[in-house]
């Protein structure tokens, strides 16, 4: 893949290990991945480098997931832009704002395996 | 009642009284006729007939008039008797009414009686301190309107039950309290005996659970914190796990291959400890929801079985399915159930043999529903089987065994759920024949 083919991920999440494994495996399996570390980061990242995609944490401190989530939303490009949350909290109210909020996909993060994830995301950019 | 069953009591007592005692006077008459003619021949006497015959109706005025004066005087002293048990009754009731007012109005629920509409008429000590006003302040206005914004369609729903009296029986909604302050409370509104006016009035009492909602949502947010702060370093673990067993930092060897495979494996396991424990917690704050819906239990099994497979496989456990067309669709929490079955099923493979049996039977009928699993395994020993259930538990003859890990909160938190969700759990048990865990929903 060309360099500036490569699609861009966006990883929101302020585990400094969950962020940099998920960041190293989707830039091995090629992406072109930069990590942020929480909501407030994660939301100014975004809107200034337009991911193809945003792997988003829930329990983050200074913003959370629900509360990036929301302020993408009411961007012109974050309204449609695609999000796949990651969590470790089963919830299924959350499950259920999840898809509310118009995000596209929900892992749990001790129940799926990152090769899993890295499906989920080629499967989400496909065609674009 | 009692004072007319007594005076009828007393009323024919004395006139029973009266009737024999005439007709023993008409007898004594009837059979001292002879003598009278003679009386001369019996008494001895000089007296004349007529003297005797005067002596006789003397003696019988005096018992007449001495009956009369008893049944005047039981009249008279029932009339006593009347006037002072109403007396009593009337002081008891005054002293009962106080009693009545002082509670309602010192208790320490907010009492409030409610016009035909729903407005306040009158309202206790707890409810003027419940709302932060003094009465003037509050009466005529519509309880109903008290309630928060956020419930209006609650309180809505709540005001047209009370309109169509129908009983309103704990609901939980969230009021306008004192300063402004919103309030979560149990309302009630129960009718009151409108006999005596035309107009239909309601008694609202309302229970304040503020606090114990807070302290609901502090254990759960515990939990909820707990479970992310436990599961995010599990899950660093097995993604790195992940990336190393696919070859993403090179090539392993064998053996390292074989370490890492046994990190993973305990890594999976350290999930499944922290969800148990998770589970525990959450059964014991009280902050488990059930959440019913049509669930297929066969396709649950199924599904857990998939994931023993590797288990079973290793252990060449035969597992017989007796699932006949039963449980295919109840309405039962699929989460919670899937936990039970799941940690039944795991135990039965942990605890029995290589090349043993497992058996998975279903049962519905109107008269039961009911999971059954059971085991050609070690078993539990007698002296033991009452304390299967307690938490931390394990039996003496499956320390040892090998491949045996467990925490012992599988069954404590089995039978916890089970019971949660109104069913109950018992098993049969022999040492070195086999379990059997019968679980009822």
């Amino acid at each position: 893949m060309e360099e500036k083919n490569k699609k861009k991920v966006l990883v929101v999440d302020d585990d400094n290990n969950l962020r940099s494994v998920l960041v190293d495996k989707l830039n091995i399996s090629g992406f072109d991945a930069v990590g942020a570390f929480n909501g407030e980061d994660g939301l100014e990242r975004a809107l200034n480098l337009h991911p193809d995609i945003i792997l988003l944490d829930i329990i983050m401190p200074v913003m959370d997931g629900w509360e990036m989530l929301k302020k993408l939303r009411e961007d012109k490009w974050g309204e449609k832009a695609k999000v796949i949350v990651l969590t470790v909290v089963e919830d299924t109210e959350a499950i259920a704002r999840a898809v509310q909020d118009g995000s596209f996909a929900y892992f749990i993060k001790t129940d799926h395996g990152i090769d899993e994830i890295v499906v989920k995301v080629k499967e989400m950019l496909k065609g674009d | 009642m009692r004072k007319s069953i007594l005076l009828k009591e007393h009323l024919s007592v004395s006139l029973v009284v009266l009737l024999i005692l005439f007709s023993v006077a008409f007898l004594s008459f009837f059979l001292m006729k002879d003598f009278l003619m003679d009386p001369k021949k019996y008494f001895n006497t000089e007296l004349s007939t007529a003297e005797i015959h005067f002596l006789i109706i003397h003696v019988l005025l005096i018992i007449a008039s001495v009956l009369v004066s008893y049944v005047i005087y039981l009249l008279l002293s029932l009339r006593t008797r009347t006037e002072l048990e109403v007396l009593g009754a009337t002081r008891s009731l005054t002293a009962s009414l106080e009693q009545f007012t002082k509670l309602y109005d010192e208790a320490p629920t907010p009492y409030i009686i409610l016009s035909e509409k729903g407005e306040i008429s009158e309202l206790n000590k707890a409810a003027l301190r419940f709302f932060g006003v003094v009465a003037g302040e509050i009466k005529g206005n519509n309880l109903f309107s008290y309630g928060s914004e956020e419930d209006s369609e609650k309180v809505e729903k709540l005001l047209q039950y009370y309109k169509a009296n129908i009983p309103i029986n704990n609901e939980e909604i969230r009021m306008i309290g004192k300063n402004n302050i919103t309030r979560w409370v149990l309302l009630s509104v129960f009718e009151m005996d409108s006999s005596r006016d035309s107009a239909r009035s309601g008694l609202a009492t309302i229970f304040d659970i503020t606090e114990q909602k807070q302290l609901d949502k502090a254990k759960t947010e515990f939990v909820s914190l707990a479970s992310h702060q436990l599961r995010t370093p599990v899950a660093a673990v097995k993604w790195y796990m992940d990336m190393l067993l696919s070859g993403d930092a090179g090539e392993l060897s064998p053996k390292q291959r074989d370490y890492i495979g046994r990190i993973h494996k305990v890594n999976e396991e350290m999930v499944d400890l922290i969800d148990t424990l998770l589970n525990v917690s959450r059964i014991e704050i009280g902050s488990i929801k059930i959440e019913s819906k049509p669930t297929n239990v066969i396709d649950l099994t199924e599904s857990i079985l998939v994931e023993l497979s590797s288990q079973i496989e290793e252990k060449k456990i035969i597992v017989d399915k007796q699932y006949g067309d039963n449980l295919k669709d109840i309405k039962s929490d699929p989460k919670l159930l899937r936990i039970v079955i799941q940690n039944l099923i795991s135990n039965a493979v942990k605890y029995t043999p290589n090349e043993g049996a497992v058996t998975i039977t279903f049962k519905d009928s109107p008269a039961e529903k009911a999971i059954i699993v059971s085991d050609t395994g070690v078993g539990i020993p007698k002296e033991e089987q009452n304390k299967v259930f307690t938490k931390l538990f394990r039996a003496s003859n499956v320390r040892s065994l090998a491949g045996s890990q467990g925490t012992g909160l599988g069954l404590y938190l089995i039978k916890s759920i089970v019971e949660a969700m109104g069913g109950n759990i018992h098993f049969v048990s022999e040492e070195d024949k086999g379990s059997t865990f019968i679980i009822k929903l």
